[in-house]
């Protein structure tokens, strides 16, 4: 295989976007409110990957999990308890 | 429905506060099938949950994680397809549908041996940490029963290696439960001379799970392989949290769960050395299977959920680490910014940072759990907190009754944020005051009056 060059800033923050938007759709705060952070976290932290092997790897694993994601937030929202967490209720109040 | 789920988040986000009642009951409504009910002693309804008379606005938040933690998502996603098309025995040898199972179980071996240092062959899987420290302490000791008659462990183990031990003594077998410092970990010097020609097994927890004091490991297993005697360590609660290697800590024998790290409930594994080998005698008669040390069918999804949960582990410890790190500072300091006379249970230096157990001076222990009704938290272990009595961990400690019975053990893990934590904080304080308002002996302790002085009148 042909080393690929490395995913262009837009196909990155494309990813990211994914990511927050599919971390909103998760029923259960905590995972929601984790999916959210670590994405963000991850992507800050591999911001610097200049070398394109790496970069790529970082891409292709960050597309993978963006696809378990996915399908969690389904299974999710199928099984989701009525009552929601006290630490989204407290907005109501 | 893609768009009530897209909404909702939205309408929950501050800034919103009257239309997020309608969004639940669109969601509801837009659901495919009504989920089943969780159980039949519960009530639930969007506004509050009733369980056992008691009523909640919604589900508490969850500092309980030495007690469980919630399935990662990533755990889940690699176990479900063996609970859909993939459902052969792993021990089928002539069929596609155990070829697949066995592969994945295979692999997760190698995942679980991987986060500890050990080889795959070294890995027995169980149906939990309670079985491991059965096979281990009862089975060492039964196999070597000819020439070595005593155990050594300490007496703030868990329940089921102290409960093993007592089985051992009725056996014939002598035990030795050593004390602990002030701090929780154990003094050294006394484990040394506590070992003798005929010691068949050292047993000593990684981390504790009530008050998540970590032991010397490396120390420990230095003492053990220079007197030649076999080291068990439970380390359920320590797995995925601190590094582990069992090389480097002389660890003989060791008590895994999956249900503590974000992985199942319902599987464990049992580290058995081979070099030097290290045998046991088997509890359950069977199969054979788990190389005769454990028989019965390997539970394929829960064991590749707990493969799932050490890989998860393995990369995310320093970033989890880090993070619940944070939190604990984060609560201890909200704490102690308002409330005075809170005592931390067991050493600060040698602790896993996502358990903090603390007492609460001139407070009593139940009215301060049940005025938390917001927070899912437990003043000890889960398997004693139906009993009154105080915890014998904190005992051991030397921990006086009255702060004995004060303690609540805040449970911080991957899943944790920091709302979660600033809100156990306001409510713990409020509660506290509270409790403390009414309080005679606070009253008194604050004019300056040694209670310890005081001679109670009998009544």
């Amino acid at each position: 295989m042909a080393a690929a060059a490395a995913p262009t800033r837009a196909e990155v923050l494309s990813l990211f976007r994914s990511f927050l938007r599919t971390a909103k759709q998760f029923s259960d705060y905590n995972i929601r409110e984790y999916t959210r952070r670590r994405a963000a976290d991850a992507f800050r932290e591999n911001r610097a990957l200049g070398d394109p092997p790496a970069a790529n790897a970082a891409f292709a694993e960050g597309k993978k999990q963006l696809e378990v994601a996915k399908r969690q937030a389904v299974v999710y929202s199928l099984y989701a308890p009525k009552a929601k967490s006290v630490m989204e209720l407290q907005v109501q109040q | 429905m893609a768009l009530s789920r897209r909404l909702l988040p939205l309408f929950l986000r501050r800034g919103f506060p009257a239309a997020a009642a309608p969004a639940r009951a669109l969601s509801t409504a837009a659901a495919p099938a009504p989920a089943p009910p969780a159980s039949a002693s519960e009530e639930e309804d969007e506004s509050s949950i009733t369980v056992k008379g008691v009523r909640i606005s919604g589900r508490p938040l969850y500092l309980d994680m030495q007690a469980t933690t919630p399935v990662d998502p990533r755990v889940l996603d690699a176990m479900l397809p063996f609970y859909l098309s993939r459902y052969g025995n792993p021990h089928s040898r002539t069929h596609l549908y155990g070829w697949e199972s066995d592969a994945a179980v295979e692999a997760a071996r190698a995942r679980v041996a991987a986060l500890v240092g050990a080889d795959p062959r070294e890995i027995f899987f169980t149906s939990g940490a309670t079985e491991c420290n059965n096979i281990a302490v009862k089975g060492v000791a039964r196999f070597y029963r000819d020439r070595r008659r005593h155990v050594v462990t300490t007496q703030t183990e868990h329940k089921c290696v102290l409960d093993s031990c007592r089985y051992l003594q009725q056996e014939g077998f002598e035990v030795t439960y050593l004390p602990v410092r002030a701090d929780g970990l154990v003094d050294l010097a006394q484990l040394e001379d506590a070992i003798r020609p005929d010691t068949a097994l050292v047993s000593v927890m990684a981390v504790n799970n009530e008050i998540g004091v970590v032991q010397p490991l490396e120390e420990i297993g230095r003492i053990c392989r220079e007197k030649g005697v076999p080291f068990h360590t439970d380390a359920a609660q320590a797995l995925g949290k601190i590094p582990i290697d069992v090389g480097r800590m002389g660890i003989g024998l060791m008590s895994l769960s999956g249900h503590k790290i974000y992985g199942p409930k319902g599987v464990g594994a049992l580290y058995l050395r081979r070099r030097p080998r290290i045998r046991v005698e088997p509890q359950m008669s069977g199969g054979g299977q788990e190389r005769g040390i454990r028989s019965g069918t390997v539970p394929t999804p829960l064991v590749v959920g707990f493969g799932a949960a050490c890989e998860i582990a393995a990369k995310e410890m320093d970033y989890d680490h880090r993070r619940v790190a944070a939190l604990q500072q984060r609560l201890l300091d909200g704490i102690r910014a308002q409330v005075d006379e809170v005592v931390i249970n067991g050493s600060m230096e040698h602790r896993y940072p996502g358990n903090l157990n603390l007492s609460f001076a001139y407070v009593e222990g139940e009215s301060l759990l049940m005025g938390l009704k917001e927070v899912a938290v437990s003043s000890g272990s889960a398997c004693t907190s139906a009993s009154l009595e105080p915890s014998y961990v904190l005992r051991a400690l030397g921990v006086e009754e009255d702060m004995a019975h004060t303690s609540i053990r805040f449970g911080m893990g991957r899943f944790t944020t920091e709302e979660e934590v600033d809100r156990a904080i306001e409510l713990t304080v409020r509660q506290v005051k509270k409790l403390r308002d009414m309080s005679p002996l606070y009253e008194m302790a604050k004019a300056g009056i040694d209670l310890k002085s005081i001679e109670w009148s009998q009544h």
